[in-house]
C-alpha cells in the first residue's frame, strides 16, 4: 500500500468524528493565531486533500507530540503515531522542521552514531559518589552532561540531577553502573521522524546495555525512560531488563513516605509540572507528587494538571518561536497563580524550556518562579 | 585535480574584516600555508554557532580555528564578544564528544597581519598532528 494511505489506515484517521475535542485542548491551536491549525483539521486535510497539503500544514512540525489530543479523542484516532509516521515519510522527501539551536543537538546525535566514538561524558563522576562496574542497576543520565554544556548559561541543573540521582541510589544501598559509551537514547530523532539515526543510536545502546549484565536501568529523564522501555522493543529490541524513571523506583521506599511532621506549618509551597513522557505517556502522576510532599513541601496544583497538564512548549527541538514562547509564559503564569514559590518538574527539557522563557527580557516579572528538578529536591532531604 | 588531503582538514571560520584581511595579506606576501586548511569567510564571527562548528567536525574536520577582529574593533560592534560564549560552549561539547581542547581555537587578529594568520594555522596543525601518546 502507498505509505500515506497506510498512515491513514493504521492510525484510525477514518474514525475521526470531527468533534473538535482535540482542537480545544491543543496548545498549538490555542496560540497559533497567524493561521488556524488543529489536530482535527490536520486529519481532515489528510483524508480529503491528500499528501501534499498535509505535508504543507504547519502542524506537521509544530506539533508538540504532547499527547493531549490523543488522550482526549473519543474515537481513538492515533494522532501521535500519525504525526510521528507522517514526519518519517516527509523526511524521505527532504522535508524537516526548523533546525533549532543551529542543528547542534541533531548534529551531536548523529556524531554519536559513530561506533568508534570515545566520549568523555563521566567528568561529573567522583567525590563521594559510589559506583560499581558490575552492579545490578545501571544509572542512565542520558544527555544531561551535553545539556549542561549547551544550556548551562540558563542556570539549569543538568549535572546536578545526575549527581543527585547517584546520591539517592547510594542512600538506598545501590551502587549503580554508569556507562562511558552511552549514547543519546534517540527520543528526539524518533519523534523528528529521523528513524535511521534513531535506529543507529538505539542499536549501539542496546548492545552496550545488554553487555553489562545488569537487571535494571534507572533514569532521571522521562524521555529516556519511555523510549528505552517502549520504543526500543518495537524498533530494535528489548533491553531484557526493567526500565524505571527514578520516581517509580522511589515510590516504594521510605523517601516517598510522608513524615508525620511534614509539611510543617509555614512549609514552602510547590507546584508540579507533569512532563508529557512521564504523565500522559507513562501514566506516572502520583509518585512524583508523593515524593514532593515527603520532601516537606506543601503541594499546590496548577489549573491544568495531571492528564490535562500542559506541555513545556517545545518538543524534540523541531520548532521554537512565538507560539512556543506563549505556551511557556502562560504555563509559568499558571504556576505563579497557585501561590507556589517553586515549580518542580521531573524532566530536564521542561527545565531548559521554562528557564529559556524566563530569560527573555521582554517578558514580564510574572513569569519568575524558582524551577527545580525533583531529583535535586529529593537528594537535598537525605 | 585533488589538492587537499582527505580526512585531515582544518576549517578556519574567519570574519570578513580584520581576520580575512590578514589571510589576504598572507597571500600577497607569499606566506604559504598547508592545503589542508579550508577558510570559510563569514560576514562577522558573531554569526558562528555551536551547530556550525560541530557540523564541521561531523563532516570530518580535525580542527576548527575561529578568527575575528581584535577586542573593541568589531565591524558590527559586538560580534567578537558574542563568539566567546559560543567558543566556550562548543569546547565543552567537543570535550564530551572525545575531542581535545586545542582542536577548537579562537584568536583575534589585526588587519594586515599575514604572519599572525599563518602562525595560528601552524599552532592548530601542530596540535592536531601531535601524536596520541603526548596528548
Amino acid at each position: 500500500m502507498n505509505p500515506f494511505k497506510e498512515l491513514i489506515q493504521s492510525n484510525r484517521a477514518w474514525y475521526c468524528l470531527d468533534c473538535g475535542k482535540c482542537s480545544s485542548v491543543c496548545p498549538i491551536s490555542l496560540y497559533q493565531v497567524a493561521e488556524y491549525t488543529s489536530p482535527r483539521l490536520f486529519i481532515e486535510t489528510a483524508l480529503v486533500c491528500g499528501e501534499a497539503s498535509t505535508f504543507d500544514n504547519s502542524l506537521l512540525w509544530s506539533c508538540l507530540t504532547c499527547g493531549r489530543c490523543t488522550e482526549i479523542c473519543p474515537s481513538e484516532v492515533g494522532f501521535l503515531d500519525f504525526i510521528q509516521e507522517a514526519r518519517q515519510i516527509a523526511r524521505g522527501k527532504d522535508l524537516s522542521g526548523d533546525c533549532t539551536h543551529s542543528g547542534m543537538i541533531e548534529t551531536w546525535g548523529r556524531m554519536m552514531t559513530d561506533p568508534k566514538l570515545q566520549q568523555n561524558r563521566l567528568d561529573w563522576v567522583g567525590g563521594d559518589l559510589e559506583l560499581s562496574a558490575d552492579g545490578d542497576t545501571i544509572y542512565f543520565p542520558g544527555c544531561l552532561p551535553y545539556y549542561q554544556a549547551a544550556f548551562g548559561d540558563l542556570g539549569i541543573d543538568g549535572i546536578g540531577i545526575a549527581t543527585a540521582a547517584v546520591k539517592i541510589l547510594n542512600a538506598l544501598g545501590i551502587q549503580p553502573q554508569v556507562l562511558a559509551d552511552e549514547r543519546c537514547c534517540g527520543h528526539d530523532q524518533f519523534w523528528q521522524g529521523d528513524l535511521e539515526t534513531f535506529q543507529r543510536l538505539a542499536k549501539l545502546n542496546l548492545d552496550l546495555i545488554r553487555s553489562t549484565g545488569a537487571k535494571r536501568l534507572i533514569t532521571t529523564c522521562p524521555e529516556c525512560a519511555y523510549t528505552l522501555k517502549n520504543i526500543y522493543p518495537e524498533q530494535v529490541g528489548d533491553l531484557g531488563m526493567e526500565v524505571l524513571h527514578l520516581t517509580e523506583l522511589l515510590a516504594g521506599t521510605e523517601l516517598a513516605v510522608q513524615k508525620a511532621d511534614l509539611p510543617g506549618p509555614g512549609a514552602a509551597r510547590a507546584t508540579y509540572q507533569d512532563p508529557c513522557r512521564l504523565g500522559r505517556f507513562s501514566g506516572i502522576y502520583q509518585e512524583p507528587r508523593d515524593l514532593i510532599e515527603a520532601s516537606g513541601f506543601q503541594l499546590v496544583e496548577m489549573e491544568h494538571t495531571g492528564r490535562a497538564s500542559i506541555c513545556c512548549g517545545t518538543s524534540c527541538w523541531s520548532t521554537c518561536g512565538q507560539v512556543n514562547k506563549k505556551i511557556q509564559t502562560e504555563r509559568l503564569k499558571e504556576a505563579r497563580l497557585t501561590g507556589a514559590e517553586i515549580l518542580i518538574t521531573a524532566c530536564i527539557k521542561c527545565q531548559i524550556h521554562f528557564k529559556c522563557a524566563q530569560h527573555d527580557s521582554n517578558l514580564a516579572e510574572e513569569n519568575q518562579i524558582v524551577i527545580r528538578d525533583i531529583t535535586s529536591i529529593i537528594a537535598e532531604q537525605l | 585535480m585533488k589538492t587537499k588531503q582527505p580526512g585531515r582538514r582544518i576549517i578556519v571560520f574567519s570574519c570578513n574584516w580584520h581576520a580575512y584581511n590578514s589571510l589576504e595579506t598572507a597571500g600577497k606576501q607569499g606566506i604559504s600555508y598547508p592545503s589542508s586548511v579550508v577558510p570559510i569567510r563569514l560576514s562577522c564571527l558573531g554569526r558562528i554557532t555551536p551547530g556550525m562548528i560541530l557540523k564541521a567536525f561531523e563532516q570530518g574536520a580535525v580542527g576548527v580555528f575561529l578568527m575575528g577582529c581584535p577586542p573593541g574593533d568589531c565591524h558590527y560592534v559586538t560580534g567578537n564578544q558574542l563568539v566567546e560564549q559560543v567558543f566556550l560552549e562548543t569546547r565543552s561539547l567537543l570535550n564530551l564528544l572525545g575531542y581535545r581542547e586545542n582542536q577548537l581555537q579562537l584568536d583575534f587578529l589585526n588587519a594586515g597581519d599575514g604572519a599572525a594568520f599563518v602562525e595560528n594555522l601552524q599552532k592548530i596543525i601542530n596540535a592536531v598532528e601531535e601524536p596520541l601518546e603526548n596528548r
